[in-house]
Protein backbone atom coordinates (compact mmCIF):
# COMPACT_ATOMS: atom_id res chain seq x y z
CA UNK A 1 0.00 0.00 0.00
CA UNK A 2 0.97 3.25 -1.18
CA UNK A 3 2.17 5.77 1.57
CA UNK A 4 -0.54 8.31 0.56
CA UNK A 5 -4.52 7.47 0.16
CA UNK A 6 -6.13 9.74 -2.96
CA UNK A 7 -9.10 11.89 -2.36
CA UNK A 8 -10.99 9.91 -4.57
CA UNK A 9 -10.07 6.55 -2.20
CA UNK A 10 -10.56 9.07 0.85
CA UNK A 11 -14.06 9.86 -0.06
CA UNK A 12 -14.88 6.04 -1.24
CA UNK A 13 -13.34 5.59 2.76
CA UNK A 14 -15.62 7.95 4.21
CA UNK A 15 -19.13 7.05 2.21
CA UNK A 16 -17.98 3.45 3.67
CA UNK A 17 -17.38 4.58 6.77
CA UNK A 18 -20.93 6.31 7.09
CA UNK A 19 -22.78 3.71 5.92
CA UNK A 20 -21.29 1.26 8.60
CA UNK A 21 -21.87 3.34 11.18
CA UNK A 22 -25.32 3.48 10.26
CA UNK A 23 -25.50 -0.16 10.56
CA UNK A 24 -23.79 -0.32 13.31
CA UNK A 25 -25.04 2.73 15.80
CA UNK A 26 -28.64 1.68 15.75
CA UNK A 27 -27.73 -2.02 16.26
CA UNK A 28 -25.62 -1.30 19.28
CA UNK A 29 -28.66 0.78 20.87
CA UNK A 30 -26.34 3.88 20.66
CA UNK A 31 -29.34 5.25 18.81
CA UNK A 32 -32.69 4.72 19.14
CA UNK A 33 -34.21 3.41 16.44
CA UNK A 34 -37.07 5.86 16.21
CA UNK A 35 -34.41 7.77 15.64
CA UNK A 36 -31.86 5.92 13.35
CA UNK A 37 -33.25 2.63 11.99
CA UNK A 38 -30.41 0.70 11.10
CA UNK A 39 -29.49 0.23 7.05
CA UNK A 40 -30.83 -3.17 7.14
CA UNK A 41 -34.33 -2.85 8.55
CA UNK A 42 -34.82 0.40 6.35
CA UNK A 43 -33.89 -1.61 3.69
CA UNK A 44 -36.18 -4.35 4.62
CA UNK A 45 -38.85 -2.14 4.88
CA UNK A 46 -38.56 -0.75 1.44
CA UNK A 47 -37.89 -4.31 0.15
CA UNK A 48 -41.03 -5.91 2.12
CA UNK A 49 -43.17 -2.60 0.50
CA UNK A 50 -41.42 -2.69 -2.57
CA UNK A 51 -44.64 -2.05 -4.49
CA UNK A 52 -46.16 0.76 -2.51
CA UNK A 53 -42.62 2.70 -3.06
CA UNK A 54 -42.37 1.70 -6.83
CA UNK A 55 -45.81 3.44 -7.61
CA UNK A 56 -44.73 6.27 -5.60
CA UNK A 57 -41.48 6.53 -7.65
CA UNK A 58 -43.35 6.14 -10.59
CA UNK A 59 -45.87 8.92 -9.49
CA UNK A 60 -42.78 11.35 -8.49
CA UNK A 61 -40.45 10.73 -11.42
CA UNK A 62 -43.50 11.60 -13.21
CA UNK A 63 -43.55 15.07 -11.96
CA UNK A 64 -39.98 15.38 -11.77
CA UNK A 65 -39.74 14.85 -15.43
CA UNK A 66 -42.48 16.83 -16.77
CA UNK A 67 -41.35 19.81 -13.91
CA UNK A 68 -38.17 19.83 -15.48
CA UNK A 69 -39.01 20.40 -19.09
CA UNK A 70 -41.70 23.41 -18.01
CA UNK A 71 -38.44 24.55 -15.67
CA UNK A 72 -35.85 24.35 -18.28
CA UNK A 73 -37.09 24.85 -21.69
CA UNK A 74 -38.94 28.00 -20.49
CA UNK A 75 -36.14 29.28 -17.79
CA UNK A 76 -33.95 28.78 -20.65
CA UNK A 77 -36.12 30.20 -23.61
CA UNK A 78 -37.55 33.43 -20.92
CA UNK A 79 -33.70 33.43 -20.02
CA UNK A 80 -31.77 34.13 -23.63
CA UNK A 81 -35.23 36.66 -24.26
CA UNK A 82 -34.30 38.74 -21.37
CA UNK A 83 -30.44 38.45 -21.65
CA UNK A 84 -30.62 39.60 -25.54
CA UNK A 85 -33.14 42.62 -24.92
CA UNK A 86 -32.54 44.94 -23.11
CA UNK A 87 -35.59 46.11 -22.33
CA UNK A 88 -37.67 43.19 -21.31
CA UNK A 89 -34.35 43.08 -19.17
CA UNK A 90 -35.20 45.95 -17.14
CA UNK A 91 -38.66 45.29 -16.79
CA UNK A 92 -38.43 41.46 -15.46
CA UNK A 93 -35.61 41.21 -13.87
CA UNK A 94 -36.28 43.34 -10.82
CA UNK A 95 -38.86 41.67 -10.27
CA UNK A 96 -37.41 37.95 -10.64
CA UNK A 97 -34.48 38.39 -8.37
CA UNK A 98 -36.93 39.97 -5.29
CA UNK A 99 -39.40 37.07 -6.00
CA UNK A 100 -36.05 35.00 -6.31
CA UNK A 101 -35.10 35.60 -2.15
CA UNK A 102 -39.26 34.95 -1.20
CA UNK A 103 -39.46 31.35 0.25
CA UNK A 104 -41.72 30.41 -3.05
CA UNK A 105 -43.01 27.25 -0.39
CA UNK A 106 -45.49 29.96 0.30
CA UNK A 107 -47.59 29.57 -3.16
CA UNK A 108 -47.91 25.84 -2.66
CA UNK A 109 -51.18 25.84 -0.79
CA UNK A 110 -52.54 28.45 -3.73
CA UNK A 111 -52.08 25.90 -6.06
CA UNK A 112 -53.70 23.09 -4.04
CA UNK A 113 -56.80 25.82 -4.54
CA UNK A 114 -56.08 26.14 -7.64
CA UNK A 115 -54.95 22.76 -9.23
CA UNK A 116 -56.18 20.00 -6.49
CA UNK A 117 -53.64 18.15 -4.38
CA UNK A 118 -53.13 15.82 -7.65
CA UNK A 119 -50.00 16.04 -9.74
CA UNK A 120 -50.81 19.58 -11.43
CA UNK A 121 -50.18 21.11 -8.28
CA UNK A 122 -47.22 19.52 -7.66
CA UNK A 123 -45.68 20.24 -11.24
CA UNK A 124 -46.73 24.04 -10.96
CA UNK A 125 -45.16 24.99 -8.03
CA UNK A 126 -42.01 22.51 -8.66
CA UNK A 127 -41.49 23.82 -12.27
CA UNK A 128 -41.42 27.82 -10.52
CA UNK A 129 -39.07 26.73 -8.65
CA UNK A 130 -36.58 25.35 -11.03
CA UNK A 131 -37.21 27.89 -13.37
CA UNK A 132 -36.06 30.85 -11.84
CA UNK A 133 -32.24 29.73 -11.60
CA UNK A 134 -32.53 28.48 -15.10
CA UNK A 135 -33.83 31.52 -16.43
CA UNK A 136 -30.85 33.56 -13.98
CA UNK A 137 -28.28 31.77 -15.35
CA UNK A 138 -29.21 31.46 -19.35
CA UNK A 139 -29.72 35.62 -19.04
CA UNK A 140 -26.45 35.95 -17.63
CA UNK A 141 -24.92 33.30 -19.61
CA UNK A 142 -26.09 35.40 -22.34
CA UNK A 143 -24.84 38.76 -20.80
CA UNK A 144 -21.43 37.77 -20.26
CA UNK A 145 -20.52 36.45 -24.03
CA UNK A 146 -17.57 38.64 -24.94
CA UNK A 147 -18.92 41.40 -27.66
CA UNK A 148 -15.40 41.03 -29.00
CA UNK A 149 -16.63 37.41 -30.17
CA UNK A 150 -19.59 38.68 -32.01
CA UNK A 151 -17.56 41.78 -33.58
CA UNK A 152 -14.97 39.01 -34.84
CA UNK A 153 -17.99 36.87 -36.09
CA UNK A 154 -19.22 40.04 -37.79
CA UNK A 155 -16.17 41.15 -39.10
CA UNK A 156 -15.84 37.32 -41.24
CA UNK A 157 -18.88 38.09 -42.47
CA UNK A 158 -21.55 36.08 -39.88
CA UNK A 159 -25.33 36.55 -40.40
CA UNK A 160 -27.15 37.09 -37.39
CA UNK A 161 -28.57 33.14 -37.46
CA UNK A 162 -24.70 32.43 -38.02
CA UNK A 163 -23.82 34.60 -34.72
CA UNK A 164 -26.80 33.01 -32.64
CA UNK A 165 -26.08 29.04 -33.56
CA UNK A 166 -21.88 29.08 -33.52
CA UNK A 167 -20.98 31.98 -31.35
CA UNK A 168 -23.90 32.67 -28.72
CA UNK A 169 -24.93 29.36 -28.12
CA UNK A 170 -21.75 27.50 -27.41
CA UNK A 171 -20.31 30.64 -25.46
CA UNK A 172 -23.86 30.74 -23.13
CA UNK A 173 -23.48 26.60 -22.96
CA UNK A 174 -21.65 25.80 -19.86
CA UNK A 175 -23.57 29.02 -18.09
CA UNK A 176 -26.74 27.78 -19.00
CA UNK A 177 -25.57 23.99 -17.63
CA UNK A 178 -24.66 25.41 -14.29
CA UNK A 179 -28.22 27.34 -14.08
CA UNK A 180 -29.87 23.69 -15.08
CA UNK A 181 -28.30 21.89 -12.23
CA UNK A 182 -29.37 24.30 -9.82
CA UNK A 183 -32.97 24.16 -11.34
CA UNK A 184 -33.57 20.41 -12.21
CA UNK A 185 -31.86 19.83 -8.15
CA UNK A 186 -34.96 22.71 -7.24
CA UNK A 187 -37.14 21.25 -9.03
CA UNK A 188 -36.39 17.91 -6.89
CA UNK A 189 -36.88 19.53 -3.86
CA UNK A 190 -39.88 21.00 -5.37
CA UNK A 191 -41.95 18.21 -6.00
CA UNK A 192 -41.24 16.48 -3.04
CA UNK A 193 -41.67 19.37 -0.63
CA UNK A 194 -44.63 20.07 -2.03
CA UNK A 195 -45.93 15.97 -1.79
CA UNK A 196 -45.10 16.04 1.84
CA UNK A 197 -46.76 19.04 2.44
CA UNK A 198 -50.56 18.08 1.03
CA UNK A 199 -50.32 15.22 -1.16
CA UNK A 200 -52.38 11.75 -2.14
CA UNK A 201 -49.45 10.14 -4.10
CA UNK A 202 -45.24 10.24 -4.48
CA UNK A 203 -42.49 9.22 -2.28
CA UNK A 204 -42.70 12.65 -0.10
CA UNK A 205 -46.03 11.97 0.60
CA UNK A 206 -44.57 8.33 2.00
CA UNK A 207 -42.22 9.88 3.72
CA UNK A 208 -44.39 12.25 5.34
CA UNK A 209 -47.28 9.52 6.16
CA UNK A 210 -45.29 6.90 7.60
CA UNK A 211 -43.44 9.98 9.98
CA UNK A 212 -46.91 10.19 11.45
CA UNK A 213 -47.05 6.48 12.82
CA UNK A 214 -43.45 6.40 13.74
CA UNK A 215 -42.85 4.01 10.66
CA UNK A 216 -38.89 5.68 11.17
CA UNK A 217 -37.57 2.45 8.83
CA UNK A 218 -40.06 3.30 5.96
CA UNK A 219 -39.41 7.08 6.73
CA UNK A 220 -35.83 6.08 6.00
CA UNK A 221 -36.48 4.26 2.95
CA UNK A 222 -38.42 7.07 1.45
CA UNK A 223 -35.22 9.67 2.19
CA UNK A 224 -32.76 6.91 0.08
CA UNK A 225 -35.21 7.06 -2.47
CA UNK A 226 -35.09 10.63 -2.85
CA UNK A 227 -31.42 10.68 -2.15
CA UNK A 228 -30.68 8.09 -5.30
CA UNK A 229 -32.98 10.12 -7.35
CA UNK A 230 -30.35 13.34 -6.31
CA UNK A 231 -27.86 11.55 -7.27
CA UNK A 232 -29.04 9.87 -10.73
CA UNK A 233 -29.88 13.02 -11.50
CA UNK A 234 -26.16 14.41 -10.83
CA UNK A 235 -24.89 11.89 -12.76
CA UNK A 236 -26.57 12.86 -15.83
CA UNK A 237 -25.82 16.39 -15.83
CA UNK A 238 -22.58 15.40 -15.17
CA UNK A 239 -22.39 13.23 -18.05
CA UNK A 240 -24.14 16.22 -20.01
CA UNK A 241 -21.12 18.49 -19.05
CA UNK A 242 -18.94 16.30 -19.87
CA UNK A 243 -20.46 15.97 -23.32
CA UNK A 244 -20.78 19.26 -24.13
CA UNK A 245 -17.52 20.98 -22.21
CA UNK A 246 -14.40 20.70 -23.83
CA UNK A 247 -14.29 24.70 -23.28
CA UNK A 248 -14.93 24.29 -19.24
CA UNK A 249 -11.33 26.22 -18.71
CA UNK A 250 -10.13 29.90 -19.39
CA UNK A 251 -13.19 30.85 -20.89
CA UNK A 252 -15.44 33.91 -19.38
CA UNK A 253 -18.64 32.20 -19.05
CA UNK A 254 -16.95 29.41 -17.70
CA UNK A 255 -16.14 31.93 -14.70
CA UNK A 256 -19.37 33.53 -14.71
CA UNK A 257 -21.07 29.63 -13.69
CA UNK A 258 -18.99 29.18 -10.56
CA UNK A 259 -20.78 32.49 -9.32
CA UNK A 260 -23.86 32.01 -10.07
CA UNK A 261 -23.52 27.90 -9.04
CA UNK A 262 -22.57 29.22 -5.52
CA UNK A 263 -24.62 32.23 -5.28
CA UNK A 264 -27.50 30.31 -6.74
CA UNK A 265 -27.39 26.95 -3.99
CA UNK A 266 -28.72 28.46 -0.84
CA UNK A 267 -32.46 28.44 -2.28
CA UNK A 268 -35.16 29.73 -0.12
CA UNK A 269 -37.54 26.83 0.69
CA UNK B 1 -21.54 44.30 -52.16
CA UNK B 2 -23.45 45.94 -54.51
CA UNK B 3 -21.39 46.59 -57.66
CA UNK B 4 -21.83 50.71 -57.92
CA UNK B 5 -22.28 51.94 -61.63
CA UNK B 6 -20.64 55.48 -61.20
CA UNK B 7 -17.24 53.49 -59.92
CA UNK B 8 -14.90 53.58 -62.82
CA UNK B 9 -13.48 49.83 -62.81
CA UNK B 10 -9.62 51.52 -62.65
CA UNK B 11 -7.54 48.05 -63.82
CA UNK B 12 -8.85 46.32 -60.65
CA UNK B 13 -5.75 43.74 -60.26
CA UNK B 14 -4.03 46.77 -59.90
CA UNK B 15 -6.31 48.79 -57.21
CA UNK B 16 -6.85 45.20 -54.88
CA UNK B 17 -5.44 46.43 -51.76
CA UNK B 18 -5.98 50.32 -51.95
CA UNK B 19 -7.92 52.01 -49.69
CA UNK B 20 -9.21 55.62 -50.35
CA UNK B 21 -11.24 57.49 -47.22
CA UNK B 22 -12.96 60.53 -48.74
CA UNK B 23 -14.22 63.13 -46.32
CA UNK B 24 -15.36 61.00 -43.28
CA UNK B 25 -16.59 61.78 -39.83
CA UNK B 26 -18.81 60.26 -37.58
CA UNK B 27 -20.94 61.49 -35.36
CA UNK B 28 -22.69 60.30 -31.91
CA UNK B 29 -25.73 60.70 -30.81
CA UNK B 30 -25.95 61.07 -27.30
CA UNK B 31 -29.22 62.40 -25.29
CA UNK B 32 -28.11 65.83 -24.13
CA UNK B 33 -25.72 66.24 -27.19
CA UNK B 34 -23.71 65.21 -30.74
CA UNK B 35 -20.13 63.93 -30.39
CA UNK B 36 -18.19 64.51 -33.21
CA UNK B 37 -15.88 61.90 -33.31
CA UNK B 38 -14.13 61.74 -36.55
CA UNK B 39 -14.22 65.04 -38.69
CA UNK B 40 -13.46 65.36 -42.33
CA UNK B 41 -11.02 62.07 -42.30
CA UNK B 42 -9.47 61.70 -45.61
CA UNK B 43 -6.47 59.53 -46.65
CA UNK B 44 -4.91 57.27 -49.53
CA UNK B 45 -3.21 53.92 -48.94
CA UNK B 46 -1.68 52.51 -51.71
CA UNK B 47 -2.19 48.19 -51.73
CA UNK B 48 0.77 46.62 -50.10
CA UNK B 49 1.72 49.46 -47.87
CA UNK B 50 2.25 49.04 -43.62
CA UNK B 51 0.52 51.78 -42.12
CA UNK B 52 -0.02 52.87 -38.46
CA UNK B 53 -2.75 54.95 -37.12
CA UNK B 54 -1.80 56.38 -33.81
CA UNK B 55 -3.19 58.83 -31.60
CA UNK B 56 -4.25 60.19 -28.24
CA UNK B 57 -7.00 57.81 -26.57
CA UNK B 58 -10.45 58.71 -27.70
CA UNK B 59 -9.13 60.48 -31.13
CA UNK B 60 -11.54 57.99 -33.12
CA UNK B 61 -8.35 55.80 -34.84
CA UNK B 62 -9.99 52.57 -33.71
CA UNK B 63 -13.18 54.11 -35.23
CA UNK B 64 -11.88 54.90 -38.21
CA UNK B 65 -10.61 51.36 -38.39
CA UNK B 66 -13.98 49.92 -37.51
CA UNK B 67 -15.62 51.86 -40.54
CA UNK B 68 -12.98 50.61 -43.08
CA UNK B 69 -13.99 46.70 -41.76
CA UNK B 70 -17.34 47.45 -42.11
CA UNK B 71 -18.57 47.28 -38.97
CA UNK B 72 -19.78 50.59 -38.53
CA UNK B 73 -21.24 52.53 -40.70
CA UNK B 74 -19.55 56.70 -41.20
CA UNK B 75 -22.42 59.66 -40.89
CA UNK B 76 -20.30 61.29 -43.84
CA UNK B 77 -18.03 60.66 -46.81
CA UNK B 78 -17.18 57.26 -48.05
CA UNK B 79 -14.78 54.90 -47.67
CA UNK B 80 -13.66 52.51 -50.53
CA UNK B 81 -11.20 49.49 -50.40
CA UNK B 82 -10.18 47.83 -53.78
CA UNK B 83 -11.85 50.36 -56.03
CA UNK B 84 -15.45 49.95 -54.22
CA UNK B 85 -17.26 50.92 -51.67
CA UNK B 86 -17.44 49.49 -48.18
CA UNK B 87 -20.92 49.17 -46.75
CA UNK B 88 -20.42 45.75 -44.63
CA UNK B 89 -18.13 43.61 -43.61
CA UNK B 90 -16.58 41.77 -46.34
CA UNK B 91 -14.49 38.87 -45.82
CA UNK B 92 -13.22 38.69 -49.39
CA UNK B 93 -11.34 42.31 -49.06
CA UNK B 94 -10.89 42.51 -45.74
CA UNK B 95 -9.22 40.21 -42.31
CA UNK B 96 -9.53 42.07 -39.11
CA UNK B 97 -7.09 41.40 -36.11
CA UNK B 98 -8.66 42.29 -32.76
CA UNK B 99 -7.06 42.99 -29.31
CA UNK B 100 -6.56 39.46 -27.17
CA UNK B 101 -9.60 37.63 -26.47
CA UNK B 102 -11.72 37.32 -30.09
CA UNK B 103 -10.82 33.58 -30.79
CA UNK B 104 -13.63 31.09 -29.72
CA UNK B 105 -12.67 29.27 -26.86
CA UNK B 106 -14.58 26.34 -27.73
CA UNK B 107 -13.02 25.35 -31.12
CA UNK B 108 -9.65 24.48 -31.88
CA UNK B 109 -6.82 26.42 -33.35
CA UNK B 110 -7.29 25.42 -36.85
CA UNK B 111 -11.26 25.40 -35.95
CA UNK B 112 -10.90 29.29 -35.40
CA UNK B 113 -9.02 29.63 -38.36
CA UNK B 114 -11.33 27.73 -40.77
CA UNK B 115 -14.41 29.44 -39.03
CA UNK B 116 -14.65 32.16 -41.51
CA UNK B 117 -14.52 29.59 -44.48
CA UNK B 118 -16.94 27.40 -42.56
CA UNK B 119 -19.65 30.69 -42.09
CA UNK B 120 -19.64 30.31 -46.02
CA UNK B 121 -19.48 26.65 -46.66
CA UNK B 122 -15.97 25.79 -48.06
CA UNK B 123 -16.03 21.99 -47.89
CA UNK B 124 -13.76 20.46 -44.99
CA UNK B 125 -11.46 19.11 -46.82
CA UNK B 126 -10.39 22.53 -48.56
CA UNK B 127 -11.05 24.51 -44.89
CA UNK B 128 -8.69 21.88 -43.64
CA UNK B 129 -5.91 22.81 -46.11
CA UNK B 130 -6.44 26.36 -46.03
CA UNK B 131 -6.13 26.60 -42.25
CA UNK B 132 -3.10 24.49 -42.09
CA UNK B 133 -1.14 26.62 -44.90
CA UNK B 134 -2.28 29.73 -42.84
CA UNK B 135 -1.04 28.58 -39.54
CA UNK B 136 2.18 27.49 -41.16
CA UNK B 137 2.32 31.12 -42.43
CA UNK B 138 1.91 32.72 -39.03
CA UNK B 139 4.85 29.92 -37.24
CA UNK B 140 1.96 27.76 -35.68
CA UNK B 141 2.38 24.41 -37.60
CA UNK B 142 1.77 21.71 -35.20
CA UNK B 143 -0.76 23.78 -32.76
CA UNK B 144 -3.99 23.13 -34.80
CA UNK B 145 -5.34 21.09 -32.27
CA UNK B 146 -5.11 23.24 -29.19
CA UNK B 147 -7.59 25.19 -27.79
CA UNK B 148 -6.84 29.07 -27.22
CA UNK B 149 -6.55 28.64 -23.22
CA UNK B 150 -3.31 26.29 -24.17
CA UNK B 151 -1.82 28.83 -26.09
CA UNK B 152 0.15 32.09 -24.55
CA UNK B 153 -1.14 35.53 -25.83
CA UNK B 154 1.39 35.57 -28.62
CA UNK B 155 0.36 32.25 -30.22
CA UNK B 156 -3.29 33.07 -29.73
CA UNK B 157 -2.83 36.41 -31.80
CA UNK B 158 -0.75 34.18 -34.34
CA UNK B 159 -3.97 32.37 -34.41
CA UNK B 160 -5.82 35.46 -34.83
CA UNK B 161 -3.69 36.67 -37.76
CA UNK B 162 -3.60 33.42 -39.71
CA UNK B 163 -8.00 33.96 -39.16
CA UNK B 164 -7.49 37.36 -40.66
CA UNK B 165 -5.45 36.15 -43.69
CA UNK B 166 -6.92 32.57 -44.17
CA UNK B 167 -9.65 33.73 -47.15
CA UNK B 168 -6.24 35.85 -48.73
CA UNK B 169 -7.90 39.13 -48.51
CA UNK B 170 -6.04 41.91 -49.76
CA UNK B 171 -6.19 44.02 -46.93
CA UNK B 172 -5.76 43.60 -43.28
CA UNK B 173 -7.05 45.64 -40.45
CA UNK B 174 -5.12 45.62 -36.80
CA UNK B 175 -6.48 47.11 -33.99
CA UNK B 176 -4.02 46.99 -31.30
CA UNK B 177 -3.49 43.77 -31.81
CA UNK B 178 -0.32 43.61 -29.53
CA UNK B 179 -2.06 45.87 -26.85
CA UNK B 180 -2.19 42.86 -24.08
CA UNK B 181 1.04 41.24 -25.01
CA UNK B 182 4.20 42.02 -22.22
CA UNK B 183 6.83 43.96 -23.97
CA UNK B 184 9.04 41.18 -24.95
CA UNK B 185 6.21 38.65 -27.00
CA UNK B 186 5.15 42.24 -28.51
CA UNK B 187 9.02 42.49 -30.37
CA UNK B 188 8.81 39.32 -31.47
CA UNK B 189 5.00 39.55 -32.52
CA UNK B 190 6.04 43.07 -34.45
CA UNK B 191 8.89 41.18 -36.02
CA UNK B 192 6.92 38.24 -37.24
CA UNK B 193 4.12 40.18 -38.45
CA UNK B 194 6.48 42.06 -40.82
CA UNK B 195 7.75 38.55 -41.46
CA UNK B 196 4.27 37.40 -42.62
CA UNK B 197 3.34 40.79 -44.24
CA UNK B 198 6.37 41.49 -46.78
CA UNK B 199 5.86 36.96 -47.64
CA UNK B 200 2.10 38.04 -48.60
CA UNK B 201 2.11 41.54 -49.51
CA UNK B 202 -0.77 42.89 -47.89
CA UNK B 203 -2.22 46.25 -47.13
CA UNK B 204 -1.60 46.85 -43.34
CA UNK B 205 -3.54 49.09 -41.26
CA UNK B 206 -2.64 48.92 -38.14
CA UNK B 207 -4.29 50.89 -34.83
CA UNK B 208 -1.86 50.86 -32.07
CA UNK B 209 -0.62 53.20 -28.53
CA UNK B 210 2.75 52.81 -28.75
CA UNK B 211 5.13 55.23 -30.58
CA UNK B 212 7.69 53.26 -30.98
CA UNK B 213 5.99 50.25 -32.54
CA UNK B 214 4.55 52.33 -34.94
CA UNK B 215 7.41 53.88 -36.26
CA UNK B 216 9.35 50.36 -36.32
CA UNK B 217 6.54 49.37 -38.02
CA UNK B 218 5.37 51.45 -40.82
CA UNK B 219 5.68 52.69 -44.26
CA UNK B 220 3.63 55.54 -42.91
CA UNK B 221 2.63 56.79 -39.87
CA UNK B 222 -1.01 59.27 -39.97
CA UNK B 223 -1.12 60.92 -36.58
CA UNK B 224 -4.53 61.80 -35.33
CA UNK B 225 -6.16 64.34 -32.84
CA UNK B 226 -8.56 63.90 -29.86
CA UNK B 227 -12.01 65.02 -30.06
CA UNK B 228 -13.05 65.95 -32.96
CA UNK B 229 -10.81 63.30 -34.24
CA UNK B 230 -8.59 64.83 -37.63
CA UNK B 231 -5.47 63.82 -39.30
CA UNK B 232 -3.16 66.51 -38.08
CA UNK B 233 0.30 64.39 -39.87
CA UNK B 234 1.08 61.76 -42.15
CA UNK B 235 4.61 61.41 -42.67
CA UNK B 236 6.38 58.36 -44.47
CA UNK B 237 8.94 56.22 -42.66
CA UNK B 238 12.21 56.03 -44.62
CA UNK B 239 14.16 53.46 -42.38
CA UNK B 240 15.45 50.63 -44.44
CA UNK B 241 14.16 47.32 -43.97
CA UNK B 242 14.15 44.97 -42.42
CA UNK B 243 13.84 46.97 -39.64
CA UNK B 244 16.22 45.71 -36.86
CA UNK B 245 16.48 46.34 -32.77
CA UNK B 246 19.56 48.73 -33.45
CA UNK B 247 17.55 51.45 -35.28
CA UNK B 248 15.37 51.76 -32.46
CA UNK B 249 18.47 53.76 -30.66
CA UNK B 250 19.24 55.42 -33.71
CA UNK B 251 18.87 59.80 -34.78
CA UNK B 252 16.41 58.85 -37.64
CA UNK B 253 14.46 56.96 -35.41
CA UNK B 254 14.37 59.09 -32.34
CA UNK B 255 13.25 61.92 -34.55
CA UNK B 256 10.14 60.44 -36.26
CA UNK B 257 9.18 59.27 -32.42
CA UNK B 258 9.40 62.77 -31.12
CA UNK B 259 7.45 64.48 -34.15
CA UNK B 260 4.37 62.32 -33.52
CA UNK B 261 4.70 62.65 -29.71
CA UNK B 262 4.98 66.44 -30.11
CA UNK B 263 1.61 66.32 -32.29
CA UNK B 264 0.37 63.88 -29.41
CA UNK B 265 1.19 66.13 -26.54
CA UNK B 266 -0.42 69.30 -28.17
CA UNK B 267 -3.68 67.49 -28.42
CA UNK B 268 -4.03 65.83 -25.80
Amino acid sequence: MSARISAKTLRHLIVIGLIALWELLPRAGLIPELFLPSLSSTLMAGWTDAGEYGHALAVTLYEVVVSMAFACGGGILLGAIVGSLPRPRVLIMPMVSSLYAVPLVILYPVFTVWLGIGSESKIAFASIYGFLPTMLATSAGIQTIDPQLLLAARSMGATLSQRLVRVIIPAAIPTVLSGLRVGGALVIVGVVVSEMLISSAGIGYLISRYRTILDSPHVFAGVLLVLFLAIGFNAVIRWIERKAAIWQTGTRAGQANDDIASSAMQPAT
Amino acid sequence: MQPLANVTPLKPAARAGAIEVKNVGQVFKTRSQDVIALEDVSLEIKPGRFVVLVGPSGCGKSTLLMMMAGLRQQTAGTITISGAPILQPDPDRVGVVFQEASLFPWLTAEDNVEFPLALRGVPKAERRAKAQDALKLVGLDGFGRRHPHELSGGMKQRVSIARGLVQDPPVLLMDEPFAALDEQTRMTMGDELLRIWAATGKTVVFVTHSLTEAVYLADEVIVMSARPGRIVDHLQVQLPRPRTYEMLSGDAFGSLRDRIWRHIRKSA
